[in-house]
Parts: structure tokens; C-alpha cells; sequence
């Protein structure tokens, strides 16, 4: 699923003001979050990517970055970053013992 | 009728406090005693299971028995450097059961093991009881708080011990943030501030945590929060200890520290002292026969404290640095710094808290000892669905207190949620193979602050199978990450080109109780709570309210306690004799059917109020 535009999330202009957009999450927030929507989890997740704006748009050099290159600003940073990799069956075998 | 509230509990270190909203406002619930906070002490002896005051009364005359600070024990190994470290300074025995610390107690002539979840259950189990003798009906809702730093398994071994003591935790709260509640309150009833920056200061009986928050109108959101897991009023007690322990070989050649009972007896007294020294320049600590037979009396000043504690009192101010870098304040932002817990009375610690904030004034305009309780029960209140108008447009927006990540190659840690991110939160890295057609994926889910995952703590681990052949950095494994509002996280690992998908609640791990136990425990407390016969001679007034009484010496009794309170009501200037003489014609009334009630309930009177044990030293 992509990522819906964050000044889109919160409702607000690309414009808008560092105020404007606490005020707008703000608002989203308590519309939003689980305590003030018990076991609806489509309210929770709605929560969750307007936090998620926030957390970018509320900081001016991750704005900026996000006006520039979108949602690329923060994915593909881990591009090169592998998982250690190179285990044999065996080995996994013998660790499951540890987990179940 | 409306539906029971839900209750706040500040399950502390050394001091439990209960709360409840109702009627439009918070209400700190007094024990049997009549004391707002109760120890989070249990004692085991011969014949009886002793829970609060009761059991820390008699703290001195069965150390070994007595059981306090089982929290610094969650969630933790008994191989951990600060069980280790702990393990010196209590008289109790800790002992290791296949790597999970048990604590060892003589009950009723056998040994008994019981692990901190169990312990700390009791207490919990405790403060619900005096919740309901209040109320007067059944409580099944709570809301509990943990201190920030509190981790995953932590926060999950507090809803277990909830289960246990018969709770449904609907919160696991931090500490800070509930104090936040509290201060957030009190400021609204006072017209409108505006935003506000808030730095909470809350230095406890075990643990600092600092929090800064920003609160406007009803929204308290979170900005940062940090703290010392091992850093509080204990420590300090633990410093005059040694000090006295070394004056006492000093005077007489003689090394007290091998004695459990004088150490617990030294300890006590220099808990009294510390909290005089708050308001004294000077302390003294007078023990008759404290070792071998001779008595000690030794005075220590405030300046000597200080200095005893002045490393520690320092490391104080490091949490509060953190937490205003993680929130981007300055330290010119804040506006309020409030101080939380018993040991934020210690004026040094205050000097230095203002000098750091350029001679600021802090606020203390909420009661320390009461304050996590107080904003535990607003919370509850929300979560129960409460609508008064007092709570009901209040929210707060919390944050992880630590990092999340995985291992990546080399042990490497990779974060995907940061420290003080809002929760509930998802977050998602998309991550490669190390190797040519790896057919598997680890992931290994770790918490902390360090680069490297060898440096933090690991939460689970799980891995992704059946990547289709492939050379190494093609692979798309997508982990996301997500955490609800309890802080309690969850992981799931996709493999975006071939559709593999794993998923692992963290909540099950190694240092968690297992589903058997809990049940397990769940039963063993409610037979514990059957040997609990004579813990009711702790309170006549809960006996009265029973259905033991005949209605007509019930009522005899109520008349007469009401006719005190009225005659005190108006009479508050009378000579002692007067009250006297009220209390002997009370006496007469309710004594014959006090006795009387004890006959039946077989069981000897221990006097019409119940001493219960006394204080061998009162010094």
C-alpha cells in the first residue's frame, strides 16, 4: 500500500505553519487515539500515520527533506544493510529448541 | 446503578498508593491503618501472611521473612549486575531458579519460594482490597504505573501480576507521565495557561524518572521521557548505613554487618534519620543493644549527608539532561519543573535541580507521595469510559521509553522505532540477504540504546523462512514494527518478492511467566488468601462492615462512633479529660460487642483497635 502524503494526513496546506499543524494533529490525535476509541482498530491505525506526520512535518530539517524528496527521504537508508546471514539448517534447528 | 470505578495504583518500590475518580474528582483511598500510602512490604511468619504496615512493623523482629523492593527485581535474571548488587543489602534470600531470581521465606515451618510477580501481587492484591473496603463493591479494572524506564518484559510482568492478584490491568501507565496527570489537572481548575513545557521530576524510593512534557488545554503530549532504574531514596539509605556500620567498627572494633537483625534495625533508623535531615540540620540515631550487646548513639548533619551522597545526588541531574535533548527544549523553555516522590524533599537535591535551571522556583504543588496514584485514577477513569466532564476531553499521547530495533550484520543494532516515539506506533524497515540464495532470514528483536545489539536487551527472536534463491541484496524483507498504547510491541517479518511471512508477539519470551504459571499463581494466591484468617484484627472498621454483626449491635456501635464525631465536630477546643471521658463512654458501647464478635470468630482480641505486632524499637 503506498503512503498517503503527510500534509494530506493531517489536512493541512503544504504551506501551512509549524502552529497549524500542531493544531491540526492535535485535533486528528484526539479524534483518533485508541483510548478515545476503544477496540477500533481502524481509528487506532489512523492514529498511527497521522503520528507519523507529525513526527516529520513537526521537525523542520525532516520537512524540508520530505518537501524535496518525499516519502524516499526516510526509506532506502537501509538499502546496503544486510541480515547476518549464512546459517545452515542445523544451526537453526538447534536454536528453535530455544524459542518454543 | 452505575458501574464500579476503576481504580490507580502507584505500585512503588518501598510505598504502594490507591486512588479512584469519582464525583468529579480524585480521592487517595487510606488503608486499614488510615495511612494514604502502605509499604510494599510482605512478611511471612509461623502462622499468618502479613501484607503493609503490618508486615513492615514487624520488619526488625523477622528480617529474613520480610519481603521489600520485589519491583527491583522485574523482569530481571538473577545473574544481572543489579539483582547481584541488590542482593547484598537485603535480609531476605534470593535464590536462582533455572535463571529467574525466587525469593526464599520460612511460611508456617516450610520453605516457600516466591517469584517478585507473586510478591508484588500480594501488594497489588493489597491495595485492590482497600480499594473495595472503601467503595464497598467489587473492583476488576486498574490502572498501574511503572517507572519510564521500565522495558517490554517489565511492562509485562506488571500485567501479570495483575492476573494474578485478580486485576485487569487496562494500563500499564509511566510513572512520570501519571504524575503528569496529576500537575495537568491541577493547573486546568486555574484558567487557561496556554502551552505549557513541563519538566516532572520524580525521584522515588528506587527509581529517578524525568519526563517533559507539553500540555495544552487536555492534551499531554509526552516529548521525552528518561530516568535511573536504580537511583532513589534506598541509595541513600544504604550510604548511612555504611557510614554508621564503619563509625560502629571504629568505636568498637566490631563488624555489625554480619547481623541481619542489626542491619535491618541500623537501616530502619537511618530511613528516620534521612527524612529528619530533609527538615533538621542534624539527625540522631540511638539504637539500645544493637550488636553484641552494646547500644550506639551517634548523631550525623545534613552537610554530612550531603557529602556521604554526593555522587548520587549529582547523576540526578543526568536523566533531566537527556530528556530535554531528546525533547529539542532548552532548558529556558520550561516552564514548570515538579517535583514527584518522597525524595525530592531532600533540600540539596532540590538546590541542585534549581541551580541547573538557573535558579528557577520549582513547583511542588503536588502531594510526592500521591501524585503517580492520582493521575493512575484519571487515566483509569478515561479507560473505564468515564464522561464526566472533568476527564472526559483529557488524552495523553505517550512514547516509547526505549529504542527498538533489530540485528543486522556484524551485530549491528538497527533501529526502527526510536526512544520517545508517540505510541501507538508502526513503523517499517525494509532490509536484504547477506549472503547469495539465503533461504533464511534471523530476526532478532532487541531494546536499548546501543550501537551494537551485544550492548541491549533482547526481546525475542524469530526467523524468516523460504526466501526463494536469489543473490545477496535483492531480497525485499520488509519488518514492521508495531507498538500499542501499553508499550507492548509487536513484530512481523514479509519477504515482499516472495510473499513468506512470520510474525512474533515479543510479550512471550524467556524472562516472562509462562500462561501456566500465571494460572498457576492465580490459584495459589486465592489459597494464600484463605490463610489470611486473622488478617482482619487489623481492622475493626472493615469487620464492622460485615455481616458478621448482628444488625442491632452494628447499629448501637455506628450510633455511638457518629455521636463521637459529632460531638468532636463541635468540641475541638475541650480539655483532655473531656475527650477521655467520650472515649470510655464509646468504650463501654462498642468493647462487650467487639469481645463478643472475636469469641465467635475464635480468635483472642488483641484489644478493641488490634495492635497487631508492636515496634520492638521505637527508640
Amino acid at each position: 500500500m503506498a503512503k498517503r502524503d503527510y500534509y494530506e494526513v493531517l489536512g493541512v496546506a503544504k504551506t501551512a505553519s509549524d502552529d497549524e499543524i500542531k493544531k491540526a494533529y492535535r485535533k486528528l490525535a484526539m479524534k483518533y487515539h485508541p483510548d478515545r476509541n476503544p477496540d477500533n482498530s481502524e481509528a487506532e491505525e489512523k492514529f498511527k500515520e497521522c503520528a507519523e506526520a507529525y513526527e516529520i512535518l513537526s521537525d523542520g530539517e525532516k520537512r524540508s527533506m520530505y518537501d524535496r524528496m518525499g516519502h524516499n527521504a526516510f526509506e532506502g537508508g537501509m538499502g546496503g544493510g544486510g541480515f547476518g546471514g549464512g546459517f545452515s539448517a542445523e544451526d537453526i534447528f538447534s536454536q528453535f529448541g530455544d524459542i518454543f | 446503578m452505575a458501574k464500579t470505578p476503576a481504580i490507580g495504583i502507584d505500585l512503588g518500590t518501598n510505598y504502594s498508593c490507591v486512588a479512584v475518580f469519582q464525583h468529579g474528582k480524585v480521592e487517595i483511598i487510606a488503608n486499614d491503618q488510615g495511612n494514604r500510602t502502605t509499604p510494599s512490604y510482605v512478611a511471612f511468619t509461623d502462622t499468618e501472611r502479613l501484607i503493609g504496615d503490618a508486615a513492615k512493623n514487624q520488619v526488625n523482629m523477622n528480617p529474613s521473612n520480610t519481603v521489600f523492593d520485589a519491583k527491583r527485581l522485574f523482569g530481571r535474571r538473577f545473574d544481572d549486575l543489579p539483582v547481584q548488587s541488590d542482593m547484598n543489602h537485603w535480609p531476605f534470600d534470593v535464590v536462582s531458579d533455572s535463571g529467574k531470581p525466587k525469593i526464599k521465606v520460612d511460611y508456617k515451618g516450610e520453605s516457600k519460594y516466591f517469584s517478585p510477580e507473586e510478591i508484588s501481587a500480594m501488594v497489588l492484591m493489597k491495595m485492590k482490597e482497600i480499594a473495595e473496603a472503601y467503595l464497598g463493591a467489587h473492583v476488576s479494572n486498574a490502572v498501574v504505573s511503572v517507572p519510564a524506564l521500565y522495558n517490554e518484559s517489565q511492562r509485562q510482568a506488571i500485567k501479570d501480576v495483575g492476573t494474578i492478584s485478580g486485576l485487569n490491568v487496562l494500563r500499564v501507565i509511566s510513572e512520570p507521565t501519571a504524575a503528569a496527570f496529576a500537575y495537568g489537572f491541577d493547573i486546568r481548575g486555574q484558567g487557561d495557561h496556554g502551552e505549557r513545557n513541563v519538566l516532572i521530576f520524580d525521584l522515588g524510593g528506587g527509581a529517578l524518572n524525568v519526563s517533559v512534557l507539553t500540555i495544552e488545554d487536555c492534551i499531554f503530549e509526552v516529548k521525552s521521557m528518561a530516568g535511573d532504574l536504580h537511583l532513589g531514596g534506598e541509595d541513600f539509605d544504604i550510604r548511612l548505613v555504611n557510614h554508621f556500620v564503619r563509625e560502629f567498627k571504629r568505636r568498637h572494633r566490631k563488624d555489625l554487618s554480619v547481623n541481619k537483625r542489626a542491619m535491618r534495625r541500623l537501616r530502619t533508623a537511618c530511613e528516620r534519620a534521612k527524612r529528619t535531615l530533609s527538615t533538621s540540620t542534624s539527625a540522631s540515631v540511638e539504637m539500645e543493644s544493637l550488636f553484641d550487646g552494646i547500644d550506639f548513639y551517634s548523631t550525623i548533619t545534613r552537610s554530612r549527608f550531603e557529602e556521604l551522597n554526593a555522587d548520587l545526588f549529582r547523576s540526578t541531574l543526568e536523566p533531566v539532561e537527556r530528556a530535554l535533548r531528546d525533547s529539542k527544549l532548552d532548558r529556558g523553555q520550561v516552564h514548570d519543573i515538579v517535583l514527584v516522590g518522597g525524595s525530592t524533599r531532600i533540600p540539596k537535591i532540590q538546590k541542585l535541580l534549581q541551580d541547573f535551571f538557573g535558579g528557577k522556583q520549582l513547583n511542588k504543588s503536588v502531594n510526592p507521595d500521591e501524585a503517580v496514584a492520582y493521575g493512575a485514577a484519571v487515566q483509569a477513569a478515561i479507560l473505564n469510559g468515564d464522561r464526566s466532564e472533568a476527564v472526559q476531553d483529557l488524552l495523553v499521547l505517550d512514547v516509547t521509553p526505549l529504542s527498538l530495533g533489530i540485528e543486522s550484520a556484524d551485530g549491528v543494532m538497527t533501529t526502527v522505532i526510536k526512544r520517545n516515539t508517540t505510541i501507538p506506533t508502526r513503523q517499517t524497515q525494509t532490509l536484504t540477504t547477506d549472503s547469495d540464495n539465503q533461504s533464511v532470514v534471523p530476526v532478532w528483536v532487541y531494546e536499548g540504546e546501543g550501537a551494537m545489539t551485544r550492548d541491549n536487551n533482547l526481546l525475542g527472536k524469530f526467523w524468516l523462512t523460504g526466501i526463494p534463491p536469489a543473490p545477496k541484496g535483492v531480497p525485499q524483507i520488509e519488518v514492521a514494527f508495531d507498538v500499542d498504547a501499553n508499550n507492548f510491541l509487536n513484530v512481523w517479518a514479509v519477504d515482499k518478492t516472495g510473499g513468506e511471512e512470520n510474525t512474533i508477539t515479543v510479550a512471550n519470551h524467556k524472562e516472562r511467566l509462562s500462561n501456566a504459571e500465571i494460572e498457576r499463581m492465580v490459584k495459589e494466591a486465592e489459597g494464600y488468601k484463605e490463610d489470611d484468617r486473622h488478617k482482619d484484627r487489623m481492622g475493626a472498621k472493615n469487620t464492622l462492615s460485615g455481616d458478621k454483626i448482628p444488625e442491632e449491635d452494628r447499629k448501637k456501635i455506628l450510633d455511638k462512633v457518629n455521636d463521637a464525631f459529632n460531638w468532636l465536630d463541635t468540641n475541638q477546643l475541650r480539655e483532655k479529660e473531656e475527650f477521655e471521658r467520650k472515649k470510655e463512654e464509646m468504650e463501654v458501647v462498642c468493647n462487650p460487642i467487639i469481645i463478643r464478635l472475636y469469641q465467635t470468630a475464635g480468635s483472642a482480641p488483641g484489644g478493641a483497635s488490634g495492635c497487631g505486632p508492636t515496634i520492638d524499637e521505637v527508640n
